[in-house]
């Protein structure tokens, strides 16, 4: 079965560009992207409408073997034409579940010099809620933001969490469940409250 | 459109600039290099404005555009008719109706509001370039977090002057960590910097960076303890609307020697005067 795109290819991912602007400008904040939405169900609209907004034949684009399939494959040549690595540390964006962070996989964190050239992270989730046990702070959030990300959730904030003692260096998160979207960026404080 | 794609810019150069939006907007205060396309206009005349403008806008966006601080000077109005040319879209002078508001040199005196999105033209975005000319140089600085030339140059005017003489484009640090230029916008402008809760973009053409602070961020102005940062003050008022809390302009009015302070900030400064509703 053949994956939707956009049906208005300029305006669409000029909306969906706003969303996930305005979501990484104020983390934690909750997004629900209109995009249409793969069959198979393990990419979400908001997962699949990200890729083709900001995806094209200058990316480099790493996918976890457990989201990697022919459909996949087929649907990302045949509408965003992006390359693909078998590498994690050269990647643009990595398509991820949460489990593949527990893994020792080596993303792209950037230089010091260069701290922009790191993997944007695109994680596949199954719960993402306005409220929960992750506290956030810092640029774009005025005083304190709370995330719920389900138990699944720790070994990448294991890795996020780990961002505030490299920055510059780091890596982005676009977090999405569904057609929901949220962005975690390195230059978030990120707490585990009870 | 005339033959051309919405907003002007092919939509791969787009997707290219956003992706780099969003970095930016992720190291806040960090200049992030990007691929600056030829413009229909001269570098200096706000191309990386217009690029950053070009790749966030869409067709209900409402644009304002100025020019230090006017909406009728000759920069503000061509860019504005760029694009209801090339976009199609609504524009606007009155800063509470746009949706995305492009700068030359000024924040507008109303209070920006959140979900607003300001683009600063940045004709020189390294702030730590007169005083280190090489970029491997200041991106080294950057990276190691030396910014410690940044305070012998604000001393030495207190040396030579007696206060802090730097006026426009005042150093400012990013939520504690990068020294950025915030474009050459009169110190007076620098506060509102500070947890903006408007999202600030910032565009250099002819240098191809562009660098971005996110609403709600702490930005500081560069000062000493014992000469803290201050803004301009007027002893006078605005000649037109009376206003004592905006940046003013001297305006020479005869060659007598005749002379007001008027409202930089055109769209304020009618409003208080009733002229706009």
């Amino acid at each position: 079965m053949l994956w939707p795109t956009l049906n208005d290819p300029v305006h669409d991912s000029q909306r969906l560009f706003r969303q996930l602007l305005s979501a990484m400008s104020e983390p934690g904040t909750l997004h629900t992207l209109e995009a249409p939405s793969p069959p198979g169900g393990e990419l979400g609209p908001a997962l699949w409408g990200t890729l083709l907004t900001l995806c094209d034949l200058d990316t480099r684009v790493w996918l976890a073997p457990e989201l990697d399939g022919p459909a996949l494959r087929e649907a990302l040549a045949l509408h965003i034409g992006c390359r693909l690595t078998a590498k994690p540390a050269d990647a643009d964006f990595a398509l991820v579940t949460p489990a593949v962070l527990a893994e020792a996989r080596e993303f792209a964190l950037g230089s010091d010099e260069y701290p922009e050239r790191s993997t944007t992270l695109l994680v596949a989730l199954d719960t993402l809620e306005p409220a929960g046990k992750w506290r956030l702070s810092g640029p774009g959030i005025a005083d304190r933001r709370q995330l719920g990300l389900g138990d699944a959730a720790g070994p990448l904030m294991s890795r996020l969490v780990a961002n505030r003692d490299r920055f510059p260096c780091g890596l982005d998160a676009i977090l999405t469940c569904g057609p929901r979207l949220a962005a975690l960026p390195r230059s978030t404080r990120i707490e585990e409250v009870a | 459109m005339n033959g051309y794609n919405f907003a002007y810019l092919d939509e791969q150069t787009k997707r290219m600039i956003r992706r780099a939006l969003l970095k930016a907007v992720a190291i806040p205060g960090y200049q992030v290099p990007f691929g600056g396309r030829e413009m229909p206009m001269p570098y200096g005349w706000g191309t990386g404005g217009m690029q950053l403008t070009a790749a966030i806008l869409g067709a209900d966006d409402v644009l304002k555009v100025i020019d230090q601080g006017a909406d009728d000077t000759t920069n503000a109005v061509s860019i504005r008719a760029f694009f209801e040319r090339v976009a199609g879209i609504e524009t606007t002078t009155v800063t509470p109706a746009a949706s995305v508001i492009q700068t030359r040199h000024r924040i507008p005196e109303t209070p920006l509001e959140p979900g607003q999105i300001l683009v600063f033209q940045v004709p020189i975005p390294e702030p730590l370039r007169f005083i280190e000319p090489s970029e491997q140089e200041t991106r080294l600085m950057h990276a190691l977090e030396e910014y410690g030339v940044m305070h012998v140059k604000l001393y030495e005017d207190i040396a030579r002057h007696g206060h802090i003489a730097t006026t426009y484009a005042y150093p400012v640090k990013v939520d504690g960590r990068y020294v950025m230029d915030p474009s050459p916008i009169p110190k007076f402008d620098n506060p509102k910097l500070d947890m903006s809760p408007a999202l600030l973009l910032f565009g250099a053409g002819r240098e191809k960076r562009l660098y971005a602070i996110p609403p709600y961020t702490h930005v500081e102005s560069l000062d000493f303890e014992d000469h803290p940062f201050e803004i301009q003050r007027w002893e006078a008022r605005c000649a037109l609307c009376g206003s004592a809390e905006s940046f003013l302009d001297e305006v020479i009015t005869d060659d007598a020697g005749g002379r007001m302070f008027v409202c930089s900030d055109t769209d304020y400064c009618l409003t208080r005067r009733g002229e706009l509703s």
